[in-house]
């Protein structure tokens, strides 16, 4: 197995994604080649040694995906640009992540650590896993943690050694046939984590977890199922790259939580994905009563990305959250938004939504919130704020809202706005260039929200925007 | 508003099948009529599917049991034109029933001056073809009604058609009432303002059933200026409770030119209102409001677009619905600034007030940005009273019914505040009073 | 309490204001603001209430017109002998209550002219309209004596008002709705100099044998110019203090913190 490293050509090099933009030779074991069928379904239920009641629910949901139609109808068609029987679906070396750093595969453990994966581990996590392609090479969780009850696997492990626990849940907040998408990650998902968190437990540093896409004409189908048990509390962050190949590559994931009485549970993103992947991922929590469930999301990478994080407000006063930013590119198109379901009494949603349009980028908010009748005291608030950088930069927003009954109220604002000249030539008179003058004006346009993410995440996140400005300029 | 009209006559063949009303139109209009006939049988009915038709039951769309309307008897004619009050001063003021022109009144000189056209539109096609076929439904329904917008052209024959030359202004408002007579039957009023540059006027439309019979309404009312003129348009609709009505607009704001537009929906059983303003010159405006008193099942369903093709031009939205019992809203808008319409002011406000347990206010205010100098906002509300001023109300002896009254009637009205001629927003006032009791 | 016998107190019910053992929470969390308040406003009396911020006064005066935020848990609120609890505002209201906020709500869209207008109308029996012109005429009066000028007759209700507009506002609708017992809360902030002595006055003009007043301030300066009869002070939800106006004038010297230590001792 060749360990050299191989940096793409300079000239492909984008400044932004410079840090994931890197690939190894790929030699994987187990490749279950190019194309979708159900012999692919077969194969990977096969390599994975999986019970059979997985291996049917796949069947089906590929017969789910078959039927399903583009959503093109609202969507950009940009999606029929994915040719399904050109992509990989999974690709793997060992079957079982291992829980050494030091056993990691020499080429793998490289490409974390460029990444910054053990570093960070050891500063400041309390469990980590990396899943490269399709299955987790590197899988830990603190001791102390891991003492208190608390599981944090992959999502392999997770059905084969806690099927009770996990078949409560699995494809209960987002059945298979919620979208085509749904469907497609329900048939060939492989990797992602299960946590489950026992009641009263609150886990004090977060839960990491990295993706990365090594292989060109792959998708990853990642499926992460998180329970918080009753008053227990979670803070789970996942980080995504892929190097930059020619051609397209398909990311699919689906996560589901599931914050029971009490619980909270914090779900953090940082999406940098090199530019032509399509990203193209459901995330949907429940949340019962007095629990809160808060997403955190940012989106900076991919070609078109279409993520609406949801939260269903089943229990009385059960509280959802989403803080969304997101960064289009050149070329980009950053579909972001949220969903939230009212469904029970006094329950409270907050979305709060930034975007960025920079160059050709296109920057989309969709979001749905629904409050239905004969419930009391329910209230939703809304703030969509998008930012256009250059003359080509485009914005939509396309909230909907339904209230019905007298004892709710929902408030949804948004505005379009650009960098103010006055503000960037007051910068400059000040000697600053104009790129700078531009990154710090578009810093102190998302700041307000980038305070929410963890501090290493929210000082990458700012390092990760002075880099798009700089290119943006001029 | 209604009467019983005693001379009801069932009406006949379907609209869906009866092909085009060509009446005594010339024959170059018949050609146009002809192929928006074929355009409306070869386009499909809408699906709830359909972005456009969003939160909508379009299961309750099926036009097949109204027929074509019969022209009404003497007496209900009379009486029609008696009923037809308004505003106390105006220019003018036509009457029509079943699409028929009942009465044609002069007041004063200023629709008499030199070039201004008031005419009939079935007389406007006859004398001036060109002139009519420039503005007629030149703009492509872009929002949802395609094949109903071309159902009117096919079957269009009554309404009203006013050009108003460069530099004439016509103080006093213009009216047309449309009254609707007969089971089951179909109208097609059609409203058509043309102003020409720095022409100014006021229009008002009608729009009321002589009884309580069903009925199906399938109206267009158009406004094109030239820079620098000025419009204002009211429609005041009061359809019975048994009518399903189309109402679709298409406005287009030239430089310098500004159009406001208000819509007082009162009646109907279900209400589509399609309005779509398009800033086509640097320092145009359009303002587009809407005040709607829904109760019982009411629907009222409204779609609007504003879209910035030029540069340095305002548009701005204000919509306000009253639900009560199982009345439903839907709002769907969409702010469009095109490539290059810099500077562009944009705004859309949908605001809610749900007033019972059953009813359902739904609002999807969306924006499409495509130049980045703009400044464009919406926003969408909706909540119950306010208890607190409920609460003050009440403090004062008003009681609750009392209070809520005047707390609906007070923030419905308030959007008359940008109606700048003051007697006519007395006159929209004393309209949505008479609904709100 | 306050020196009246047992008869002199059954004839003043039938003649005041009386609150009784008041026990009174917040509605949604189960606060309790008010812990066993007792006072009797006689007709013909001015009472003033002082205390320190949080003590309950805004509560207090909410609780009497009936605002849907606090439940009462215990005890009595009579107007003239007969029990307010239950009833909705505006039937306290029509009964002789008036309650001057410290917040006036704005209420968009309904001008002030209508609003007073309904609150008369509503005083009427089924079926009789108020006459336009001698109520015109009533209201125009009433706010020259306040200096207030006639636009406020054509604006939405307390929209856009200054908070001195606002507080003259309350009076007029006071002055018009001719209650039997008024209850001003924190009528004085907000007010500069001028407006306070207008806003006294017009409150000064409607003191009458008729009439019973609860003032209620934070700070002694209103005290100057609406000279109270009676002054209590009101900490943690109970009256722990009676005295006269020169009461007033002490805990202006002293602030608040004597009569806690008094009251903890």
């Amino acid at each position: 197995m060749s360990t050299e490293l191989l940096d793409a050509p300079a000239t492909q090099l984008d400044i932004d994604r410079s840090r994931g933009d890197f690939v190894y030779p790929e030699s994987h074991e187990f490749d279950a080649g190019t194309g979708l069928s159900h012999d692919t379904i077969d194969y990977i239920a096969t390599v994975k040694n999986e019970p059979e009641w997985i291996r049917e629910f796949r069947h089906k949901a590929l017969d789910t995906f078959l039927a399903k139609p583009m959503p093109t109808h609202w969507a950009s068609h940009d999606l029929e640009n994915i040719v399904f029987q050109n992509i990989r679906y999974y690709l793997a070396n060992a079957k079982r992540p291992t829980r050494s750093w030091e056993d990691v595969p020499d080429d793998v453990k490289k490409t974390f650590e460029r990444l910054g994966i053990p570093e960070q581990e050891r500063k400041f996590l309390a469990g980590v896993e990396a899943q490269f392609d399709s299955e987790a090479v590197y899988s830990n969780i603190k001791a102390a943690v891991a003492d208190q009850g608390v599981i944090f696997t992959g999502s392999t492990e997770g059905l084969i050694k806690h099927p009770e626990l996990f078949k409560k849940w699995f494809g209960k907040v987002i059945p298979t046939g919620d979208n085509k998408f749904s469907a497609l990650n329900s048939a060939v998902f492989s990797g992602g984590s299960f946590i489950y968190i026992p009641p009263g437990v609150k886990v004090k540093h977060p839960l990491q977890a990295y993706f990365r896409i090594n292989a060109e004409n792959f998708g990853q189908f990642e499926r992460t199922l998180i329970i918080a048990d009753e008053g227990s509390e979670v803070m789970y962050m996942e980080g995504c790259t892929a190097p930059k190949f020619e051609t397209a590559t398909l990311h699919s994931a689906v996560v589901e939580l599931v914050a029971m009485k009490g619980a909270k549970i914090q779900y953090v993103t940082v999406q940098n994905w090199s530019n032509n992947v399509f990203n193209l991922v459901t995330k949907r929590a429940i949340a019962h009563e007095e629990a809160e469930v808060k997403w955190i999301d940012c989106n900076i990478g991919s070609r078109l990305t279409m993520k609406y994080p949801g939260v269903v407000l089943k229990g009385r006063k059960a509280r959802g959250e989403v803080i969304s930013i997101a960064l289009a590119g050149d070329g980009q198109h950053q579909d972001t938004g949220a969903k939230m379901i009212h469904a029970a009494d006094e329950t409270t949603s907050n979305i709060v939504s930034k975007s960025i349009s920079l160059g050709s980028g296109r920057s989309t908010y969709r979001g749905l919130v629904h409050i239905p009748k004969h419930l009391k005291g329910c209230k939703n608030n809304t703030e969509c704020d998008a930012l256009l950088i250059n003359p080509t930069s485009r914005t939509d927003t396309y909230p909907a809202i339904t209230v019905r009954g007298t004892g709710n109220s929902s408030q949804h604002e948004a505005s379009v706005s650009q960098i103010s000249q006055e503000q960037i030539f007051y910068m400059m008179s000040r000697g600053l260039t104009e790129a700078q003058a531009m990154s710090l004006s578009v810093n102190g346009f998302v700041n307000d929200l980038v305070r929410q993410f963890p501090m290493e995440y929210s000082v990458e996140l700012k390092r990760l925007i002075d880099m798009e400005m700089e290119g943006s300029v001029g | 508003m209604t009467v019983l009209d005693t001379t009801e006559h069932p009406a006949n063949e379907s609209v869906n099948t009866t092909g085009p009303d060509f009446a005594n139109h010339p024959e170059s209009f018949r050609a146009t009529q002809q192929a928006a006939w074929e355009k409306f049988t070869s386009l499909p009915m809408p699906k709830r599917t359909d972005e456009a038709w969003r939160f909508a039951d379009t299961r309750t769309l099926d036009i097949s049991r109204f027929g074509r309307a019969e022209a009404v008897s003497d007496a209900t004619q009379a009486m029609l034109v008696k009923l037809s009050i308004g505003l106390e001063h105006t220019s003018g003021q036509m009457t029509f029933a079943n699409d028929r022109l009942l009465s044609r009144h002069f007041h004063g000189d200023s629709l008499n001056a030199k070039g201004v056209l008031w005419l009939p539109l079935e007389q406007a096609i006859a004398e001036h073809p060109e002139l009519v076929a420039k503005y007629f439904m030149r703009e492509e329904a872009r929002i949802g009604s395609g094949k109903f917008a071309a159902l009117h052209a096919s079957q269009v024959r009554g309404g009203m058609f006013l050009y108003v030359p460069r530099g004439v202004e016509i103080a006093l408002p213009v009216e047309t009432y449309h009254w609707l007579s007969g089971e089951n039957a179909s109208l097609f009023p059609h409203t058509l303002i043309v102003a020409e540059e720095n022409a100014k006027v006021t229009v008002l439309d009608y729009f009321a059933n002589a009884s309580e019979c069903p009925g199906f309404v399938c109206g267009v009312n158009d406004i094109s200026t030239a820079a620098g003129a000025k419009v204002t348009y009211v429609a005041v609709q009061e359809w019975n409770r048994n009518t399903l009505a189309f109402h679709m607009n298409n406005t287009t704001v030239a430089r310098d030119a500004s159009v406001l537009t208000l819509r007082l929906n009162l009646g109907g059983a279900r209400v589509r209102d399609e309005a779509v303003s398009r800033l086509r010159g640097p320092g145009g405006r359009s303002d587009m409001l809407s005040v709607n008193a829904a109760e019982g099942a009411q629907i009222f369903d409204q779609r609007t677009l504003q879209i910035h093709e030029a540069p340095n031009a305002t548009s701005d939205l204000l919509y306000k619905n009253a639900l009560n019992d199982t009345s439903r809203t839907i709002f769907t808008g969409l702010i469009r600034v095109d490539k290059g319409a810099h500077k562009t002011d944009a705004y859309q406000k949908v605001r809610n007030l749900v007033l019972s347990d059953e009813a359902e206010a739904n609002s999807a205010p969306g924006l499409e940005i495509e130049a980045d100098d703009v400044r464009c906002t919406h926003g969408a509300t909706s909540g119950a009273l306010d208890e607190e001023q409920v609460f003050y109300f009440q403090s004062r002896g008003i009681p609750r019914r009392v209070a809520q009254q005047l707390v609906t009637f007070g923030f419905l009205s308030e959007v008359f505040e940008r109606i700048p001629d003051a007697a006519l927003a007395a006159h929209l006032c004393d309209l949505l009073h008479g609904k709100l009791g | 309490m306050f020196g009246q016998s047992r008869e002199v107190q059954q004839t003043l019910k039938f003649m005041s204001l009386e609150i009784r053992n008041l026990h009174a929470r917040i509605a949604s969390n189960g606060t309790e603001i008010l812990k066993g308040l007792d006072l009797i406003v006689e007709k013909g009396k001015v009472h003033a209430i002082m205390g320190p911020n949080g003590s309950g006064k805004s509560t207090l005066s909410k609780v009497i017109g009936g605002h849907p935020d606090y439940e009462i848990t215990e005890g009595e609120i009579l107007l003239d002998g007969t029990s307010v609890i239950g009833m909705e505002p505006d039937v306290r209201s029509r009964a002789g209550l008036f309650l001057a906020m410290q917040y006036p709500m704005e209420i968009p869209g309904v001008s002030n002219a209508n609003f007073i207008r309904a609150a008369l109308q509503a005083r009427l029996p089924e079926g009789e309209e108020l006459e336009a012109t001698d109520y015109y005429a009533n209201l125009y009066s009433k706010m020259d004596g306040l200096e207030m000028d006639r636009k406020f007759t054509a604006r939405s209700v307390n929209e856009g008002f200054s908070g001195g507009e606002k507080k003259r506002n309350e009076i007029l609708q006071m002055l018009m709705l001719a209650p039997k017992y008024c209850i001003l809360d924190e009528t004085d902030s907000g007010l500069d100099i001028d407006a306070l002595r207008i806003v006294a006055g017009g409150v000064n003009s409607y003191r009458s044998p008729k009439v019973g007043m609860l003032v209620i301030t934070h700070y002694q300066r209103l005290l100057d110019y609406i000279v109270p009869d009676i002054v209590h002070v009101l900490v943690n939800g109970r009256i722990v203090r009676h005295g006269g106006k020169e009461l007033a004038l002490e805990l202006e010297e002293r602030g608040y913190d004597f009569i806690r230590e008094e009251t903890a001792a």
